[in-house]
Order: C-alpha cells, then structure tokens, then sequence
C-alpha cells in the first residue's frame, strides 16, 4: 500500500444549522492525480478549506503529509500547493513583485527557471501589472506561481472555471508535468468531467456533503451501468437486483442504475423475472456521475402529452 | 513511421481503450510494424496530456493481448504476427462487435448473403492494403 498525503477523519461541517460536509473519511495515497467531484453546493470548497486549515471543522480532522491540518507548520506549508477558485491575485503588484514575494514563502523550494519558462509559454511579460491581466492570464500566472515551488502535494480547487478551452488544457499540461516528477500528489476538483478523465487515475464523489465514491477511475467507469429493461406483462413489484441506485418505471419498461452488478448478475436477474430483453446503455463519465449522483426518481422538466388536441 | 493517436475524453469509451484500439488498427493495418519501437509511455502521456498510468494500463493490455514487448531498459516493441496466439475471450468479444454489424445491415435492408459478400470483400481489400504497406516497409527498411 502506498503511503497516504492526505486523509481526512470523520471531518465534518455546520453553517449555522446547515450541514456542509458529513463525516468525510478520505484517504489520498501519494503518486496520483485526485480528480474532486460534486455538484454545485456538494461540499468540495469547504472540505478543502479544512484540509488547509483554512476553514475550522466543527468535528473532525484532517492530517497533510502527516501533520495535523490545523498545526501546519511553515515547513510543512511549503511543500503544499493551493489554487483557489478564480485565483484571487493582488491587482497593484507586477508579475516579478508577485514572483518575489510568493518565492519568501517558498526558500530554497522556488524554480524560478520554470517560473521563467512558463510566462514565455504564456507569452506574459514580467512588467505586466496583475490588474491589467485578464482572467485568462491571471490564471496562467496563478498555475506558475503555483508550480514554481514544485508542490510534494497540490490541491486545486476549480482551477478551470471559467476558463476557456485552451488555458484548461494548459492546466492539464501543468498538472501531468508535476505528476512525473517523482512523488507527487495532485487534490482537483472540476465540473468538466472530460477534464478529470484525462488526467485523474483517482476519483472522490461527494454528495451533499457525503463521500459517496472514492476509488479508481477506472473501477468507478466499470462500476455504475444503466440497464433498460422490457417485460411482456408488468414490471415486477419488488426489484431485488443487487446494487440498485434507483429505477425508473414506465409502462412496460424499466430503466436501472446499477453499481457494482457483474454483467452475469444482470442477466440472471432478467431470466428470473421474465424480462422480454434488455441492454447495458453505454455511458460516458459524465453520464455515470448524473446517474450516480441523482437518487431520487427523476422528475422530467419537460412533459410531452401526446394526445393533446 | 508515426503513430497518430486521437484522444477523445467524453466518450462512451475509456481513454485506455481507446489507445489499444487505435494501436491495435495500426499494427493490423501495417502502420506500425513488427520490431518497431512504441513511445515511451512517459512521452506519449505527456503528448496527449493524459495520466502517465492510463498509458500504463494500455501498454499492458497490449502486452496481455501479445501484440507488443516491453523490454526492462529498452522500450516497448511490436511483436511479430507469427508469435501471437489467439486468445478465446478476445475472439468472443469480436464475434459480439460483428453482431453489431450484422444487425445495422439487416436494418438497412441488406440481405444475408449480400451482407456475407461484402464481408468478405472488406477482409480481402484489408488484408491486400496491409501486405502493400508490409512490403513497402521493408522496401524502406532495405
């Protein structure tokens, strides 16, 4: 087993009376790309707040590269990397202001090379001034800034919103860079699935505040499977198939969630209940974390009433 | 010669799989020969700005298929047809694609023998475009 970076122990957090994130159990073994995922409200900003001792759990801890979220020393702190959502930079100092004055943080640590090479890639001069930039190149310097102390441990969180498709890409870049260097970790949440699949080998699902996947991407992708099923009377009354998220009754036909069913389950389970056929949607990642993720049986937005007059 | 593969994140299918189908064609085509060396898998990562063990995973699925080596300290290799051996599970897999198939022709009306000629047809334009690749190669090669 690998060594853990990052693990989270029953970490949990109120607002007010609001429940934000429940009992997260995590663990983060070194050497992978984490690809966070969640929908809007889920609980993924604030549980890496706490992560960073940022935010101050209601119950619960965090440890990062085994030191206690909340006593992080500055050693320790140099060693991680933290991208906030819509990279929040100071507007009045220039690029080499800022540069010098992340590198005080970072001794010994600062690549200014990388750092060098990255704003030629980007084509950003030193001289600019941060409140000149725009979003886009405020991001670029923020990856930069970021990457410069060559992070043990970076946690991103919605580095890309916003942004467009080739900045995103160049975050990806930045992120596989990292990652073959030996011994990296890598934390990111996302909303662009097409993104995490790229470069996560690890995925963590929370949902309303509670850990709902933690595993492999590829264990994840062979996981949850949509099944449709027709009968030829009625669907059966009491589905007992193992695995079952949710199920969607119409007429004659029924439409599965299923996580964690072999195929070989699924097709006794049709013989046993006289299903007339059946098949196995192929799903995308996206599709799989919609169907993963939405447990109540889905209201449709629209109703098409086909005997209207 | 290159080897152009064309990642699509989004799809139905897994970014692995989708680089041993892509590699598979190339060898069954002849773009890609025996002997010939694959990219390191740190480099073909970084290239398509994937995870270096999603490469991983695809280079031994290849390797458990028998169409490529990977020899410790000198790269990865494209194995020769004749040493291959031919997997039952695999073949099981492709009788199901050629399902497919079959069925989309039946809907469009073809007929079975119809169907079954120009089956054969495509085998044979297959096969005849890979040997011209073959000996083109070696004629490089030469």
């Amino acid at each position: 087993m690998n060594e853990i970076v990052l693990e989270t122990v029953g970490l949990t957090k109120y607002y007010g009376q609001r429940l934000a994130v429940d009992h997260l159990d995590l663990q983060i073994p070194r050497g992978c790309i984490c690809g966070f995922i969640g929908r809007n409200g889920a609980g993924k900003t604030t549980a890496i707040k706490m992560m960073l001792g940022l935010l101050k759990p209601t119950a619960g801890s965090a440890r990062l590269l085994g030191c206690d979220c909340q006593q992080l020393t500055p050693q320790i702190r140099q060693r991680i990397g933290y991208v906030t959502e819509g990279h929040r930079l100071i507007g009045w100092m220039s690029i080499a202001y800022l540069e010098n004055f992340q590198k005080a943080f970072f001794p010994r640590l600062w690549d200014g090379k990388l750092f060098a090479e990255m704003m030629e890639y980007f084509g950003l001069s030193k001289k600019q001034k941060i409140k000149h930039l725009s979003n886009g190149q405020r991001a670029q310097v923020s990856l930069a800034i970021t990457l410069a102390p060559n992070p043990e441990l970076l946690i991103m969180d919605d580095p890309t919103l916003g942004l467009d498709a080739a900045i995103r890409r160049q975050f990806l870049e930045g992120m596989i860079q990292l990652i073959m260097r030996q011994g990296r970790t890598i934390l990111f949440s996302s909303h662009i699935l097409g993104d995490i699949e790229r470069v996560a080998d690890r995925i963590i699902v929370i949902d309303k505040g509670q850990l709902r996947a933690n595993c492999s991407l590829e264990e994840f992708r062979k996981a949850v499977k949509k099944v449709k099923f027709s009968f030829a009377d009625s669907i059966p009354e009491n589905i007992d198939i193992d695995g079952l998220l949710h199920c969607r009754r119409q007429e004659k036909d029924c439409e599965m969630t299923l996580v964690r069913t072999s195929d070989e389950q699924i097709a006794q389970w049709a013989k046993k209940n006289n299903a007339e056929r059946y098949h196995i949607v192929e799903m995308n990642l996206e599709d799989q974390f919609i169907e993963f993720t939405e447990l109540t049986e889905r209201k449709r937005l629209f109703k098409w009433e086909e005997n209207q007059q | 010669m290159a080897l152009w593969i064309q990642i699509s994140a989004g799809s139905n299918e897994p970014i692995y799989m989708q680089i041993v189908s892509q590699i598979s064609e190339a060898i069954a085509k002849g773009e890609i020969s025996a002997g010939q060396k694959l990219p390191a898998m740190r480099k073909l990562a970084a290239e398509l700005v994937i995870n270096p063990n999603t490469v991983a995973r695809a280079y031994s699925e290849l390797e458990q298929a028998g169409l490529i080596t990977t020899k410790t300290g000198s790269g990865t290799f494209v194995n020769d047809p004749k040493l291959r051996t031919i997997d039952a599970a695999n073949i099981n897999i492709l009788a199901e694609r050629m399902d497919s198939i079959v069925a989309r022709g039946i809907n469009l009306g073809i007929n079975a023998s119809d169907l079954a000629a120009m089956f054969r047809g495509r085998v044979d334009s297959f096969i005849n475009k890979s040997q011209k690749r073959e000996k083109e190669n070696e004629r490089d090669s030469t």
